[in-house]
C-alpha cells in the first residue's frame, strides 16, 4: 500500500511539474527565412514569360532564394538602367548590353568579378576567347548569352507576290521600294539603332573607312557624315523604309513592311505573327554594293550578357542564379534560341538534343556565322548619344530646317563635344 | 469442498458489492470524462473556429489593403505623368502642328514618360492620341492586341467620371496584362500596363498558409489572378461563389469552406478560401489528442480505482471470510458444525435431481463418554480432532462433512465412483475404509485405548429426498449398527417389518 502511494504521489507531482513546465515554456516557431536576390532583363513578351518561369523553376530547385524581378521591354529601358546605376539601386543579376560594359565598367570595376565565384559559376562551358567579350581591364565582369548581328529580314511571301527577289544590294532596295510603295508597303523598316548600323553599314562601304579608328575615336568627317545623313533621308524619301519615328513593329505584322533589318535575337518578336500566317520569312544576304561584299561594314556582337552587381550582398546565391540562366538544361529549354544559339556549351548541346536548333533565329545565326566579314562591333556605336544627335541630324533635313552639310557638321560638333574625334 | 461450493453467501455478497463499486465508479469516470473531453473539444473547437476565421478575414483584408494599395501606388505614378505640362498640353491630332516641332515635343515627353517606367515593370507607360499616334513606352503585345483602334479601346476603359479614369484586366481575354487608363484630354488618354504576374507580390502569402488560395475576380466572379496559375481566366468555382455571392465583406465558414471576400478597387473582389479540413486540420489533430488523452485517463482511473477497491476489500474479505469460517465451522475438526451442514445438505439436496446418487454417511463414535470419563476430556478432544482428519482424508472436496453431535458426524457424499464401480460398493467401500481407520487407531497414554465408529448410511434418493428424510434413514441405520455390536456399518434398507437391515 505504502508503494502504491507513494507511486500515486510521484506520478502526481511529475504531471504539476509537467504542467509547470508547459505553462511557462517559450514557444519558438521558426520562419522560412529566405534570401533575396534580384534579376533584371528586358524583352518582350516571350521572353518575359519564358524568364519568370524560369525563376520560378530556379526557386523551386532553392526554395531558400526568392528572386524579385526586374523587366520592362526595350523601350525606356536603357534610361531605366542608367537610373538604377547610378543610384546604385541596380539588380543583383542583370541582363546588359555589351556597350554598357564601357559605359559603367572600363576599368572592370562597374560590375563584379564573375572569376570570384567561378566556384559556383560553371565558366568552363565558355571559350577564353567568348569570355573576352565581358572583361575589361583582366575583370571579367559579364558573360555572353549569344552572338548577335543586325540582319535583313525579308518577307519573301510579300517580295514574291510583287515579282521581286530577295534584295541584296543598296539598289535592290530601292528597286523594291519602287514596286512595294504603290501599294503603300516599306521593302524595309527598322528601330532607331538598326537604322543607324544600317547607314554605318552603307557610309562604310562607300567611303571604305571604318566609323571608329583603332583608337576608339571616331573617324568619320563631317563629309563622311553627310553621307549618312543623306542615305537615311534618300531612304525615307524614296519609301524604302519609314521615318524612325514611325517605325512600329505592329507594320511588320499587319503587312506594311515586307521586310525589317533586326537583330538575330529579334527575328520571332518581329515575325512571329507573319510565320504563324504562313508567311516565308528568310534571313538575307547583308544589304551592300555587290552581293560579294556582302557583310562588309556590318557588325557582330554579343546579343546580351548576364552581369552581377558590384555592390551584391549575397553573391553566391547571385552567381547560382546566374549559372542557372547561363547553364542550366531546363533554362536552355525554356530559352530555345530566343536570344540566339546560346553560346554556352552546355545549353548548346541540350538544345541539339532537343532538335530546338531551327527556325528563324537560328537561320539568321547560321547568316552571321558563316559570313566572314563581320567585324567585332565597338560598345560605343550603340551609344544613345552617338544615335540620337544623327536622328535630330536627319530630322533637321528631313524637314528641311537645314542642308544635309550643315545638319553633317552640326552633328560632327556635337559628336566631338563627347567623344574623340580624328 | 470446492472452493465455489465452499463460498459463503457473506462474501459473495461483498464479491458483489465490489463488482458494483467497480462497475458504477468506472461509469462514472468515463462519463465524466467524456463530459469534460466533450467540453474540451467543443469549447477548442469553438476558439479555434473564431482565431481562424478572425486570422482569414485579416489575411483577406490585408490582401484587400495591399491591392488597394497597389492599385493607389499605379494611380499616383499615372498622374505623375501629368507633371510635364506638354503631357497634357500637346495634341498629336491637332492639325495645325508644326511636323518638325511635334516631332520634338514627342521626343521630349517620352523621355520624361521613360524616366517614370522606373517607378515599376510596366508594360506601357504612355500616351495615346485619337490619331493613334503614341508617345512613351507602348508594348508591341498592346499595340498588337488594340490595333489600330487602340484609342478607342483604351477610351472605352475609363469608367469613372470623377477621375476620368479606369482599370481593365482581361481586355480580349488576354490575362496578361492589366491596364490603367486616365484621359489626358479630349484627344488623348494615357495607358499604364502591367503584367498580372507583378500581382504575386501583392498576394504574397506567408509560408504557413501556402494552402490558401487567394483570387482576384471581377464583378462576373471571373478570375483575373489566382495563386494557382491554371484557374486564371476561369469563373470562380461555383462553391465558393454560393458562399459569398452578394457580399462585399464577410467571411464565411462551414464543414467545406473558408471563404473571405472583400471588394477593393471598381468591382473588383479579392477572395481567399481555403477547404475547412485543411485549415482546421489542428483541430482534428487536437480533437484526437483530447479523446486519446481522455480514454487514457478513464483506463487508469478505472484501473486505479478496480486496483483500490480490491485492495480496500482484501481485509475485509478476509475479515468476514474469517468470521464466516469461525460461525459455520467446527472449531476441534475443521469441519461443518451442525448448522452449516444441515443448511448446505438441506440445500444440495434440494437442488439435485432425482437421477443423481449421494449417501448420507453418519457416524458416532463408541464409547465415546468413556474416553472423557476415562482419559478426560483433552483427550476426548483428540479423538474428536482425529475423526475430522480421518473424515477430511477419506472423503474428497465435493462432500459435506459436519460434525452433528458431541460425538456424531455427518457426510453427505456428493462425489461418484469412477470406472464402472457401483454406487453402493463405492460407499461401502468408504465405510469399510473408515472402520479401519478406527481400528487402527488407538488413544490414551499408552495407546492402549481402543476406540472405534459405528456408522449408518442412506441413500438419496431411495432412502429419502430431503436431509430430514436421509438423515432419519442413516440414523435407524446406525442404531442398528450399534445394535449388532458396535464397530461396524450399516445400510439403511426398509424390510416388510420395518427393520433396518445390517451390514
Amino acid at each position: 500500500m505504502k508503494a502504491l502511494s507513494r507511486a500515486v504521489a510521484s506520478a502526481a507531482a511529475a504531471v504539476m511539474l509537467a504542467q509547470c513546465g508547459c505553462a511557462g515554456k517559450q514557444i519558438v516557431h521558426s520562419q522560412n527565412e529566405q534570401t533575396v536576390i534580384s534579376l533584371a532583363w528586358w524583352g518582350n513578351d516571350p521572353r518575359t514569360e519564358y524568364t519568370l518561369e524560369a525563376v520560378r523553376v530556379f526557386e523551386e530547385h532553392h526554395p531558400d532564394i526568392k528572386v524579385r524581378c526586374n523587366y520592362s521591354e526595350w523601350s525606356g529601358y536603357e534610361a531605366r538602367n542608367r537610373i538604377r546605376m547610378a543610384s546604385e539601386t541596380e539588380s543583383d543579376v542583370m541582363q546588359i548590353n555589351v556597350g554598357w560594359l564601357d559605359d559603367f565598367s572600363k576599368d572592370g570595376t562597374g560590375y563584379y568579378d564573375l572569376n570570384k565565384v567561378s566556384d559556383v559559376l560553371d565558366l568552363t562551358n565558355f571559350s577564353e576567347d567568348t569570355l573576352k567579350y565581358g572583361t575589361r581591364n583582366g575583370v571579367l565582369n559579364a558573360i555572353p548569352i549569344a552572338m548577335n548581328t543586325e540582319t535583313v529580314y525579308i518577307n519573301k511571301t510579300m517580295y514574291e507576290a510583287h515579282g521581286l527577289s530577295i534584295p541584296q544590294t543598296w539598289d535592290d532596295m530601292f528597286a523594291a521600294a519602287d514596286v512595294l510603295s504603290k501599294d503603300g508597303i516599306y521593302p524595309l523598316c527598322g528601330a532607331s539603332k538598326a537604322i543607324w548600323l544600317y547607314t554605318i553599314a552603307y557610309a562604310e562601304q562607300k567611303t571604305g573607312k571604318s566609323f571608329f579608328d583603332e583608337n576608339g575615336a571616331i573617324a568619320f568627317t563631317p563629309e563622311e557624315l553627310q553621307v549618312m545623313i543623306e542615305f537615311y533621308v534618300d531612304m525615307v524619301d524614296r519609301k524604302v523604309i519609314p521615318k524612325i519615328e514611325d517605325f512600329k513593329k505592329v507594320k511588320v505584322e499587319n503587312g506594311t513592311c515586307a521586310g525589317a533589318v533586326a537583330w538575330v535575337s529579334d527575328a520571332i518578336n518581329y515575325f512571329g505573327s507573319s510565320i504563324e500566317n504562313g508567311d516565308e520569312i528568310v534571313a538575307a544576304d547583308y544589304t551592300a554594293f555587290s552581293p560579294s561584299d556582302s557583310g562588309a561594314g556590318w557588325y557582330e556582337k554579343p546579343a546580351t550578357l548576364y552581369a552581377m552587381s558590384k555592390n551584391t550582398a549575397h553573391p553566391e546565391e547571385a552567381a547560382m542564379l546566374l549559372d542557372f540562366l547561363l547553364n542550366n538544361k531546363e533554362m536552355a529549354l525554356l530559352q530555345g534560341v530566343e536570344k540566339g544559339i546560346p553560346i554556352s556549351k552546355s545549353a548548346q548541346s541540350c538544345l541539339d538534343e532537343a532538335g530546338m536548333l531551327s527556325g528563324l533565329q537560328y537561320e539568321a545565326s547560321v547568316v552571321m556565322d558563316n559570313n566572314n566579314k563581320l567585324r567585332e562591333m565597338s560598345p560605343l556605336i550603340e551609344n544613345t548619344s552617338l544615335i540620337n544627335p544623327f536622328n535630330d541630324a536627319a530630322n533637321l533635313v528631313l524637314y528641311d530646317k537645314a542642308t544635309a552639310e550643315e545638319a553633317a557638321q552640326q552633328l560632327y560638333d556635337t559628336y566631338a563635344e563627347s567623344f574623340d574625334v580624328t | 469442498m470446492a472452493k465455489k461450493e465452499q463460498s459463503r453467501p457473506s462474501l459473495k455478497k461483498i464479491r458483489g458489492l465490489q463488482l458494483s463499486m467497480i462497475i458504477g465508479y468506472a461509469v462514472i469516470i468515463i462519463a465524466v470524462i467524456c463530459v469534460v473531453t466533450n467540453l474540451a473539444v467543443k469549447k477548442t473547437d469553438a476558439v479555434l473556429k473564431n482565431k481562424v476565421i478572425s486570422m482569414t478575414s485579416s489575411l483577406n483584408v490585408q490582401m484587400k489593403l495591399n491591392m488597394d494599395s497597389y492599385i493607389s501606388r499605379m494611380e499616383t505614378i499615372g498622374t505623375l505623368a501629368f507633371g510635364t505640362p506638354e503631357a497634357y498640353t500637346y495634341d498629336a491630332t491637332d492639325p495645325d502642328n508644326d511636323e518638325y516641332e511635334a516631332l520634338n515635343t514627342e521626343k521630349a515627353i517620352t523621355d520624361k514618360l521613360y524616366s517614370l517606367c522606373i517607378m515599376d515593370n510596366f508594360c506601357d507607360y504612355g500616351i495615346v492620341y485619337r490619331n493613334n499616334r503614341t508617345v512613351g513606352k507602348i508594348s508591341n503585345g498592346t499595340s498588337s492586341l488594340m490595333g489600330d483602334t487602340m484609342y478607342e479601346e483604351l477610351s472605352s476603359m475609363i469608367t469613372r467620371q470623377r477621375t476620368h479614369d479606369g482599370w481593365c484586366a482581361g481586355y480580349k481575354g488576354d490575362l496578361k496584362r492589366i491596364y490603367y487608363v486616365k484621359r489626358v484630354h479630349d484627344n488623348a488618354v494615357l495607358v499604364m500596363s502591367f503584367y498580372t504576374s507583378e500581382l504575386e507580390s501583392v498576394f504574397d502569402n506567408p509560408e504557413t498558409l501556402a494552402d490558401m488560395d487567394i483570387r482576384l475576380v471581377d464583378s462576373d466572379y471571373d478570375i483575373l489572378y489566382s495563386s494557382r496559375d491554371e484557374e486564371t481566366g476561369r469563373h470562380l468555382p461555383r462553391t465558393i461563389i454560393e458562399r459569398i455571392e452578394g457580399n462585399t465583406s464577410a467571411t464565411v465558414m462551414d464543414n467545406a469552406y473558408l471563404v473571405s471576400v472583400n471588394s477593393c478597387v471598381d468591382d473588383w473582389y479579392v477572395i481567399c478560401s481555403i477547404p475547412t479540413r485543411i485549415i482546421l486540420n489542428e483541430k482534428n489533430e487536437m480533437q484526437y489528442y483530447i479523446y486519446t488523452a481522455g480514454l487514457i485517463a478513464a483506463v487508469l482511473a478505472v484501473l486505479f480505482g478496480t486496483m483500490m477497491s480490491i485492495r480496500l476489500t482484501r481485509p475485509v474479505k478476509r475479515a468476514v471470510a474469517a468470521l464466516d469460517n469461525k460461525a459455520s465451522n467446527d472449531q476441534l475438526t475443521g469441519i461443518f458444525n451442525k448448522q452449516t451442514f444441515n443448511d448446505r445438505t438441506s440445500d444440495r439436496l434440494d437442488s439435485s435431481l432425482s437421477i443423481e446418487r449421494h449417501a448420507l454417511i453418519l457416524l458416532d463414535l463408541d464409547n465415546f463418554k468413556g474416553i472423557n470419563d476415562t482419559l478426560g476430556h483433552a483427550y476426548g478432544d483428540k479423538v474428536l480432532a482425529k475423526t475430522g482428519s480421518i473424515l477430511r482424508a477419506e472423503f474428497s472436496t465435493e462432500d459435506f462433512l459436519g460434525r452433528v453431535g458431541g460425538d456424531e458426524f455427518c457426510v453427505l457424499v456428493n462425489s461418484s465412483p469412477s470406472g464402472d464401480t457401483k454406487y453402493e460398493d463405492f460407499i461401502l467401500e468408504k465405510c469399510e475404509t473408515l472402520c479401519n481407520a478406527y481400528r487402527a487407531y488407538y488413544s490414551g497414554d499408552k495407546g492402549d485405548y481402543k476406540i472405534s465408529a459405528s456408522i449408518g448410511v442412506s441413500f438419496f434418493p431411495e432412502d429419502g429426498s430431503t436431509f430430514d428424510e436421509l438423515y432419519a434413514a442413516s440414523d435407524k441405520a446406525l442404531y442398528s449398527a450399534k445394535k449388532c455390536g458396535k464397530d461396524s456399518y450399516v445400510f439403511y434398507s426398509k424390510d416388510e417389518s420395518g427393520e433396518v437391515a445390517d451390514e
